[in-house]
């Protein structure tokens, strides 16, 4: 009995320790930026390479294109390969997923609805993988893995027009309002999948090469670029006269690839792995023509990315561009709400307010703040209005995409003076202009 | 009513389930068919495998590294002239259309009988201007073009190391 119930305690005990174990591997509360990062470039990817691909929708996925339905299901089908094309029968039902499809992809880089959108960005890739199964290639297999693992991510949360919502939302109620990084262990457990399917990918490409009686003797890179489809005269002319680089580039390619599922978990390793990684795929991209496939396969390296080093990268902007007050007037509504909306795209919290209504500020007299908006910088320098504005865009990244506007040499201070000096005269009226909001109750 | 422990323990074991069969899907899909345990999973994972796109073997240029083939086609125009043609010549190499374009001349090279009527049909099409009155779809396989070669100022395509394939020759109707 005794003999039994040890061994029951002992079984217990190791149950616990395959638990504790297999949380510690998978659910480790983690935030999400490294799968934003890769949902911006796979989204990127796809609106690209689908972009391109308008012109020749019909020719290459269409009825009327060389692959037409009556060939494609001349062999039987696989029922679990699914595309929406096949249940398609007009040109324009195409041209309408197609412009669909597209739009996702953009709202996938941009993270807006995002968690809805993925969905349709998923059942898109599919749907042109199985519609012409001539098509796809290497980048279209990665793409499809990544993408499953991005849908079932809790992503949209970080670098995202989703989160700048939710950080308007909070401003809304208290201008001062800082959104904590959302982190849990489901987006962990994500990551961490992607991580394995990156180092499975790379350890079966690895090995496969092994294989191969051109790889094990190091003449595999000259096999390649001796073929019509890489021929690459310069290259050759190299490999020609110092044989020993094809050996040495060929090895190393089956070194990175075997070494990196195993070495690219240490915390000392990780970073020159990472390196070598995107080191080779540059020069696939370059050398064979390949500049998507390379580019995806960065992506779904950077699910490696560790959270400290994206926090560190942040905090040392933070650090190198230095503490930015926004002086603002806390009576005028429109000001109010336009400050909150610029504020929603600070994700760094780069910028710090200050109602002078409230809060006079020691560096800007309350005549000037009467006539606009002021920033001071660092230094005590305080900038007026458009300027403000010019100077914070190019330092707050979640605000780069308005330098195009706030910079063209010459147009943008010509109109963005007297536009922001016309608004500034005018704020009382317009913050009586509800752009049909509802209209607070009166107290 | 489920209370919120045993909530939370059903959607951690729901997980859990999850990620250990995502990640034995991943394992399989490019695991070679030979193995025992291959065999016995496949049946398993493979509806998974084929709906979400993941059943894939990254092999990329291994074992081997295939012989070059190259697709190429001959206009013949109504005065009787002959006008060769290299597509992939035409196309750049660092923009997808390039790769889509070479994956239909693979498929026709690959398999003429299926994809040739087509190619004919749409070239004459395209070389209406030069009133075409026949296409032939060429086919060149190359062979091994070693380092020697190259010294002796030899080039892949030099006729010595390919083979030209006639695909097909249809007429064009006007």
């Amino acid at each position: 009995m005794s003999a039994l119930a040890t061994i029951a305690a002992f079984g217990k005990k190791m149950g616990a320790s395959a638990g504790h174990a297999w949380s510690r591997f998978w659910f480790q509360s983690m935030p999400t930026t490294p799968l934003e990062i890769v949902r911006i470039g796979v989204g990127a990817a796809l609106f690209i390479n689908y972009g391109l691909a308008t012109p020749y929708l019909y020719f290459l996925w269409g009825e009327s294109g060389w692959m037409p339905s009556s060939l494609l299901f001349q062999d039987s089908i696989d029922i679990w390969a699914q595309s929406v094309f096949f249940y398609f029968t007009a040109p324009w039902q195409w041209a309408a997923f197609h412009g669909v499809f597209l739009l996702c992809c953009a709202a996938l880089v941009l993270g807006w609805r995002t968690f809805l959108l993925k969905w349709v960005v998923l059942v898109g890739q599919i749907s042109y993988a199985y519609r012409n199964p001539y098509l796809p290639y290497g980048a279209d297999q990665i793409l499809s893995a990544l993408l499953i693992i991005l849908c079932i991510a809790p992503i949209g949360r970080a670098i995202s027009l989703d989160r700048v919502r939710a950080m308007r939302a909070a401003k809304r109620r208290n201008i001062k309002a800082k959104l904590s990084a959302y982190t849990s262990p489901w987006t962990g457990a994500c990551t961490r999948l992607m991580q394995i399917q990156m180092a499975v990918l790379f350890f079966f490409s690895g090995i496969e090469k092994i294989r191969g009686d051109e790889w094990w003797s190091g003449d595999a890179l000259w096999a390649l670029f001796a073929n019509v489809d890489y021929y690459n005269h310069a290259l050759l002319d190299l490999f020609a006269s110092q044989y020993w680089l094809v050996n040495i580039a060929s090895y190393l390619t089956i070194l990175i690839e075997v070494a990196y599922p195993f070495l690219i978990w240490q915390r000392r390793t990780r970073l020159y792995l990472l390196a070598a990684a995107v080191f080779l795929h540059v020069q696939f991209a370059i050398l064979l023509g390949l500049p998507y496939f390379s580019f995806v396969m960065i992506m779904g390296h950077m699910s490696f990315l560790r959270p400290e080093w994206l926090a560190r990268l942040g905090a040392w902007w933070k650090r190198r561009i230095g503490a930015m007050e926004m002086i603002y007037d806390g009576r005028c509504g429109f000001c109010v709400r336009s400050l909150v909306w610029f504020l929603s795209f600070d994700g760094l919290g780069q910028i710090k307010v200050r109602n002078f209504r409230s809060n006079p500020s020691p560096v800007v007299s309350d005549a000037k703040m009467e006539r606009a908006l002021y920033l001071v910088l660092p230094d005590g320098r305080a900038l007026p209005g458009f300027e403000a504005y010019r100077y914070v865009v190019l330092r707050v990244p979640g605000l780069w995409w308005q330098v195009p506007f706030f910079y063209v040499p010459v147009f943008s201070r010509l109109f963005g003076h007297p536009i922001y000096n016309w608004v500034a005269a005018n704020r009382s009226r317009l913050s009586a202009v509800r752009f049909g909001l509802p209209r607070a109750p009166a107290k | 009513m489920i209370s919120k422990r045993w909530r939370d323990r059903l959607v951690y074991i729901a997980m859990s389930l999850f990620l250990a069969w995502h990640t034995l899907a991943m394992a399989v899909a490019p695991a070679p068919d030979s193995s025992v345990i291959v065999q016995s999973l496949r049946p398993l994972l493979q509806p998974y495998l084929t709906l979400f796109y993941l059943d894939n073997n990254w092999g990329f240029y291994a074992p081997t590294i295939d012989l070059g083939q190259q697709f190429r086609y001959v206009i013949e125009d109504g005065a009787g002239q002959r006008h060769a043609f290299v597509p992939t010549d035409e196309r750049n190499w660092f923009l997808p259309d390039y790769w889509w374009f070479w994956q239909w001349y693979t498929a026709i090279m690959n398999s003429p009988t299926v994809f040739g009527d087509f190619a004919t049909a749409w070239l004459c099409q395209k070389y209406a201007s030069l009133h075409p009155v026949s296409v032939t779809l060429l086919g060149i396989e190359e062979k091994y073009f070693s380092r020697e070669d190259y010294l002796n100022g030899k080039h892949p395509m030099d006729s010595e190391f390919v083979t030209v394939n006639t695909l097909t020759t249809a007429e064009c109707r006007h």
